[in-house]
Parts: C-alpha cells; sequence; structure tokens
C-alpha cells in the first residue's frame, strides 16, 4: 500500500481483510493461553507495522475494530479451530455485507438516479462510482461522462480508459478548468473516503472543490459512500487530519523538463505539500447514497448509532 | 478526437477583424513610406508567433515604438486622418487573439492622446458633461502637422515613463498589504507579483504558499524564484486550495487583462481560487498594471466565445494515443472570474476596487476606440 500498488478505501480495506484471513488460517495458539484474548496480542504488532507503511484509512480501522470484537466476544467454548473458522467466517461476512452487498445496493440506487441526457461529472478514480456507471451503460442509459482529474497522481486516466472501453462518451480535463466544463454538467456524483459524524465528507483532495464549484453553479452533488465507513470523529477543517503523501510525486512532468522546484530539498525555503484527503462541508452535498438509504450529510451520526445499537 | 466542439474553440469569435488578409490595405500603403512598412510588417509577424512566455511589458514597449514610428512617417495633415491610418493598421495587426489585449489597450492610449492633442488645451474630459465630451473631440486643430505631431510625440515619451515605472509603483505598495508572519496565497507565475512579495520580503517576513497551476506547472517555477529571494515556499496541486484556503490570510495573484466591469481574465483556475477564497471570506487582491486594463465586456458566458483552448500534450501524453481518439481532453488558457469575487486591484495609479474601474476607463480611452475595428474615428462621421 505504500507503493500505492493498492489504492482505494474499498480496495484497501478488502486488501486487509484477506490479509487477516490468511493470518488467522495460520495463526497457532499457544497451550496455556485463550484465542480471544490472545489473538488480538498476536494482530497488534502486524497493524501496527502496516500502519508505519502507511496511514491506515478509515475503513480498514472499522473493520480492525470490527475483527477485535469478534475475537473478544468468542465464545470460550469453543475448540481452537472452530473459533478460528468462526472468525474466518466473520471476516468473509464483513467483506460480503460492507463492500460487495452494500456497492451493489448503493449501484441500484444511484443508477435510478442517472437518466438519458444526463452529464455526469466524476472526479479522479473510484471504483465504486466506476461499477455504477458501468451498470447504467448495462442497462442501455444514454449519457455522457466528464472525468476531472488533478495532479500528481492523475488517477483520472484509468478512470477515461475503463468508461471508453464500455463506450460511455467521455470528456477528460483537469481540475483548473472545472469552471469551463461545469455549465454543460447535469449532475455531479463523488466517492468519499469517510463520512465523519458531523456530517463532513472526506474524500480525496479536490472532492470540496468540486463541491463548492457545482453548488455555484447549481448542480446536484451526489456522494456514494458504504455506512462501514462512517466514523465517529468530527473534523472542521482538513489539515488537523490528513495523510501527506511522498512529495516528489509532485515533480513528475509529462514533458521530459525538469521542475525548477526538483533541488526542494537542498533548498531551506522550499517545501512540497501532498495532501491526500480532504473535507467537504454538508452544506455542498445534496445527497449521500448509502446501501440504507439515501440520506443527507447530516444523519451520519443516526446511522453510527444504529450501527453501534446492532453490535 | 477532433470533433466540432473542440475544433470549434479554437477558432476566436471575439472579433471580426481577424487576420485573413496578409496584405496590408491600399489605402495604408499609400500613406506609410516602404521601409516603415517593412517595420510594420515586422510587428505583425511578432505579434502572430504568441509566444505563452512573452512579457506584456516587453509587447507594449515594442508596440509604442511602433506606432511612434508610424506617426513620424505616415502622410497625413490633421489627427483625423492619422486616426484612420492607425486603426486601418490595427486592422492588419492579429490583435483578435485573445494574447494581445495589452496591445490594443496600449493602441487606444495612442490614440486618446491623438485626441486630446487635438482638441488642445481647452480639451473638455467626461467630468464636464457627455454632450460637451464627445462634441469638442475632432475639430481641426490650429495647430498645424509638426506641432501637433511635436506634443503627441511628447505625450507618448510620458507614456513610456508610465509604462517603465508601473511596476515598480506596483511593488513600492507591497509594504502596505503585506504584514508580519502572514500567509500569502498565490497561483501559478507571474513576473508582477513575484516582485511584489520579493520587495515585501526585504521588510517583514511571512510564508507563500504557491498553487501548481497544472498543466503548465508555472507555479513551480514562481516557488523556485521565491524561496531563491528568501521566502518560505510551499508548493501545493491546485485541488488542495479548498483544504488550506482557511489557515491563509489573504491571496495575490497576478492577470492577463483585467475586463472593463472589474473582472478578470486570468490563467485557469484562478476561477475556483478566488471562489474558494469567497466561501471562507478570505480577500483576493489582483496586481496588474492599468495597461491590463481593456475597456471591453465579457461577450458571452459561452465559455468557448471567451476563452481559447490549447494543446493537451501537457495533461495527457501523446504515447496514449488510444485515449486520445476516444476522450474529448480541454485545456482551456484562459479563466474568467466575476468581479464580486475580487476585493482590491493594486494598480501603478494605487490601490481601487473593482467598482471604480469604469472611472479610470473613461480617463484612459476615448469610446471610440473602444472597439478597434469600429473604422469610424468619431460617432458622428460620415465620412466612410
Amino acid at each position: 500500500m505504500a507503493r500505492d500498488i493498492v489504492v482505494g478505501s474499498n480496495a484497501r480495506c478488502a486488501a486487509l481483510i484477506c490479509a487477516v484471513k490468511t493470518f488467522i488460517s495460520d495463526y497457532k495458539c499457544p497451550k496455556t493461553k485463550e484465542i480471544r484474548s490472545h489473538l488480538n496480542i498476536a494482530l497488534k504488532p502486524c497493524f501496527t507495522y502496516l500502519s508505519q507503511c502507511r496511514m491506515m484509512c478509515v475503513s480498514m480501522e472499522n473493520f480492525i475494530k470490527h475483527i477485535k470484537l469478534q475475537i473478544t466476544k468468542s465464545s470460550p467454548d469453543l475448540t481452537e479451530s472452530e473459533a478460528r473458522e468462526e472468525l474466518l467466517e466473520a471476516c468473509e461476512d464483513f467483506f460480503k455485507e460492507n463492500i460487495y452487498l452494500a456497492g451493489k445496493s448503493i449501484t441500484e440506487k444511484a443508477v435510478n438516479r442517472i437518466v438519458n441526457g444526463d452529464t455526469i461529472l466524476i472526479f479522479k478514480k473510484s471504483q465504486l462510482i466506476l461499477h455504477i456507471l458501468l451498470e447504467a451503460k448495462a442497462q442501455n442509459k444514454e449519457f455522457k461522462v466528464v472525468v476531472v482529474d488533478s495532479r500528481p497522481d492523475l488517477s483520472g486516466v484509468s478512470s477515461c480508459e475503463r468508461l471508453t472501453a464500455a463506450g460511455i462518451p467521455c470528456s477528460y480535463v483537469y481540475i483548473n478548468s472545472s469552471t469551463y466544463i461545469m455549465k454543460k454538467v447535469t449532475k455531479v456524483m463523488l466517492a468519499a473516503d469517510a463520512l465523519l459524524a458531523n456530517g463532513y465528507v472526506l474524500g480525496p483532495v479536490g472532492t470540496a472543490m468540486m463541491g463548492l464549484i457545482a453548488n455555484t453553479y447549481n448542480k446536484p452533488v451526489i456522494v456514494c459512500c458504504e455506512t462501514y465507513k462512517f466514523c465517529e470523529r468530527v473534523q472542521t477543517d482538513s489539515i488537523l487530519y490528513n495523510e501527506l503523501a511522498d512529495p516528489d510525486s509532485m515533480l513528475k512532468t509529462l514533458n521530459a523538463e525538469e521542475s525548477p522546484v526538483a533541488g526542494w530539498r537542498e533548498s531551506p525555503n522550499t517545501r512540497l505539500v501532498n495532501l491526500v484527503y480532504d473535507t467537504t462541508p454538508p452544506a455542498l452535498v445534496s445527497i449521500v447514497i448509502t446501501e440504507i438509504a439515501e440520506l443527507p450529510c447530516s444523519s451520519a451520526p443516526v446511522v453510527l448509532r444504529r450501527g453501534a445499537v446492532k453490535m | 478526437g477532433i470533433n466540432a466542439e473542440y475544433g470549434e474553440a479554437v477558432v476566436s469569435t471575439q472579433s471580426t477583424g481577424s487576420f485573413k488578409n496578409h496584405e496590408m490595405d491600399p489605402f495604408l500603403l499609400k500613406k506609410i513610406p516602404k521601409d516603415t512598412v517593412s517595420r510594420l510588417e515586422e510587428f505583425a509577424l511578432y505579434l502572430r508567433e504568441s509566444k505563452k512566455e512573452r512579457r506584456s511589458y516587453v509587447s507594449v514597449v515594442k508596440t509604442v515604438n511602433v506606432f511612434r514610428d508610424l506617426i513620424c512617417t505616415a502622410d497625413w495633415v490633421t489627427a483625423r486622418e492619422l486616426i484612420k491610418i492607425i486603426k486601418c493598421y490595427c486592422k492588419y495587426l492579429p490583435l483578435s487573439q485573445s494574447n494581445e489585449t495589452d496591445v490594443s489597450n496600449v493602441v487606444r492610449r495612442i490614440l486618446k492622446i491623438i485626441r486630446e492633442e487635438n482638441a488642445g488645451p481647452e480639451a473638455t474630459n467626461l467630468a464636464d458633461g457627455i454632450s460637451a465630451f464627445f462634441k469638442s473631440d475632432m475639430k481641426p486643430s490650429n495647430l498645424g502637422r509638426s506641432d501637433l505631431q511635436d506634443n503627441i510625440l511628447n505625450s507618448i515619451v510620458e507614456l513610456l515613463v508610465e509604462l517603465d515605472t508601473s511596476k515598480s509603483n506596483i511593488i513600492n505598495m507591497a509594504l502596505e498589504h503585506i504584514h508580519s508572519n502572514e500567509r500569502i496565497l498565490t497561483y501559478g507565475h507571474s513576473n508582477t507579483i513575484r516582485d511584489f512579495l520579493l520587495h515585501g520580503r526585504r521588510a517583514r517576513d511571512f510564508e507563500v504558499i504557491v498553487c501548481e497551476s497544472g498543466p503548465s506547472l508555472q507555479g513551480h517555477r514562481m516557488a523556485a524564484e521565491l524561496s531563491a529571494g528568501g521566502i518560505k515556499t510551499t508548493v501545493i496541486a491546485d485541488s488542495a486550495a479548498f483544504a488550506i484556503i482557511h489557515a491563509v490570510n489573504k491571496v495575490i495573484i497576478g492577470t492577463h487583462t483585467i475586463m472593463a466591469d472589474g473582472a478578470l481574465r486570468a490563467a485557469n483556475g484562478v476561477h475556483q481560487l478566488a471562489m474558494a477564497a469567497k466561501y471562507f471570506s478570505v480577500p483576493v487582491i489582483v496586481c496588474a498594471a492599468l495597461y491590463k486594463l481593456s475597456p471591453t465586456h465579457l461577450c458571452s458566458y459561452d465559455p468557448d466565445a471567451f476563452n481559447k483552448v490549447i494543446g493537451p500534450e501537457n495533461m495527457l501524453s501523446f504515447s496514449n494515443a488510444k485515449l486520445h481518439s476516444k476522450v474529448l481532453i480541454s485545456n482551456p488558457d484562459f479563466d474568467y472570474v466575476p468581479s464580486d469575487l475580487i476585493e482590491l486591484f493594486i494598480t501603478n495609479t494605487g490601490g481601487h476596487a473593482p467598482s471604480y474601474l469604469y472611472r479610470i476607463i473613461s480617463e484612459l480611452y476615448h469610446p471610440d476606440d473602444y472597439d478597434l475595428d469600429n473604422m469610424c474615428v468619431e460617432t458622428v462621421d460620415d465620412e466612410l
């Protein structure tokens, strides 16, 4: 994950689930200890190592919380192999319910909102949003997509590739030109990495800007987010809790010329800051589509409480 | 692929004086001696090869020199004839390309100088009443050609001095607008802003955050220049502007053109930056010399009529040919920023609110020159 081979909140969580499953299958409980107390202790250094490689995203943290709870709750009467089976099943169920089926449910609801003749704006690459658009195309809806991309990772290019492969007409602009194309857009669909308890949407940096511009031009902003990504944290700005990605990736240019700040490490006055996330205020979001319902952003704490009660 | 929409956007629909005819008007050729003609053609060629990095100050000084040459060597007796010759030459120049607003503005200044010198010392100005202003204009002056020419050339020398000192006037105001320990956000590259901030650094300690301004990445060059001058600089991606702007004290930007109502035609991406600043109530200050102030308004909200689209090789490498053939890639060069997003203009004549610019326009330019394609010298002109 540190080398950006696995990107995206769902993908990283799925990868974590696989890794934890492998760990649990290989795990052998020492004779004198109980699985439910020892397994947590055994998993802890693994999670610490992962968070040192790259800061954990909210989806991963929520899975870890869930699996720790399952481990503590497991009945002491079970044998080691039965307990292991139960935990593996718990991992599977988490993936199936919260990522796979939730994705399908959200797709169904979101596709209903796409009508013929729409021009939909998406921001960079999101597995969920692409899934929604491909499903809408499979249902023979006629629509166009505008892909807004931003540096330094330029993941919107692969969005374009997936969409054109499916036969959806695409436009591609950088985020600087978003006011140029916003007039022709009918809807904006954004993906979230998390939804905070005060209604702020945590997404890839630039999401907030898209929300602001869409609002100014009176275009609806639809955020798609699974409920497992809802998080207890509250934040009002994007700086207090954020991740800094590799600053040298900002130096990559498409023409072969070197950037004038390439020697930034030697210069005491220059700094490159490559933010990963930003928070979008709830006033800029029209609706959040989750697998349980289509909600306003302010309903985030209600969903969180419902999730806590369920457990 | 190049579909109709993309192809149309490349052709500017701004004005009718397009660079179709590569031959000078025969009327013009009659009035101008041969060696001047070659210099005029050279200037037109210089404008046609519009390079993005050409400094507007350099173009503007060149323009003044070329027109001074034209005034001295052309065959004219009255000011009316001279204005006709100048406007005829303007039709030949590729002024309709959106890069050339500073050249057009300087031509308008020269025309205003000619009209003022012609009207003589009893010239009325707009303050004395609109009808008086229009009536007194193009009466044949009692001055002969040589006297009129001398007066005009003296005024042009003053204009050159003004252009020369415009940047230093702007940067001397830096200390009034930057205080210690401030965080200033700027966008892309601007010579004026760079010198403005470096001047401020001499007395105050502050930080600057520079937006990269993709896809040209001019912000990197700005950051290198600012940090070489001793200012702590941070480079961020344009998408991060909304994330950090609440922590910034002010936004100071340059522009390509200032439009008549105080709106801007600025680098691509400035509009969204100004919108984010407005959301968090961060003031946006624009530093620009008055030769960038153009008496034109936005002709249409249609982005294709206002903007210029350039090649996308900086956005998506051409090696990804498969994608290039299937996807419509837009790389507009400019951005329209409405005047309500701007707090203050710092110009060589001082600081002005956007609402005051109409007054400055009335002092700098004559209404008959707002549209340089309009060949009439006066509004009541029947001669054509």
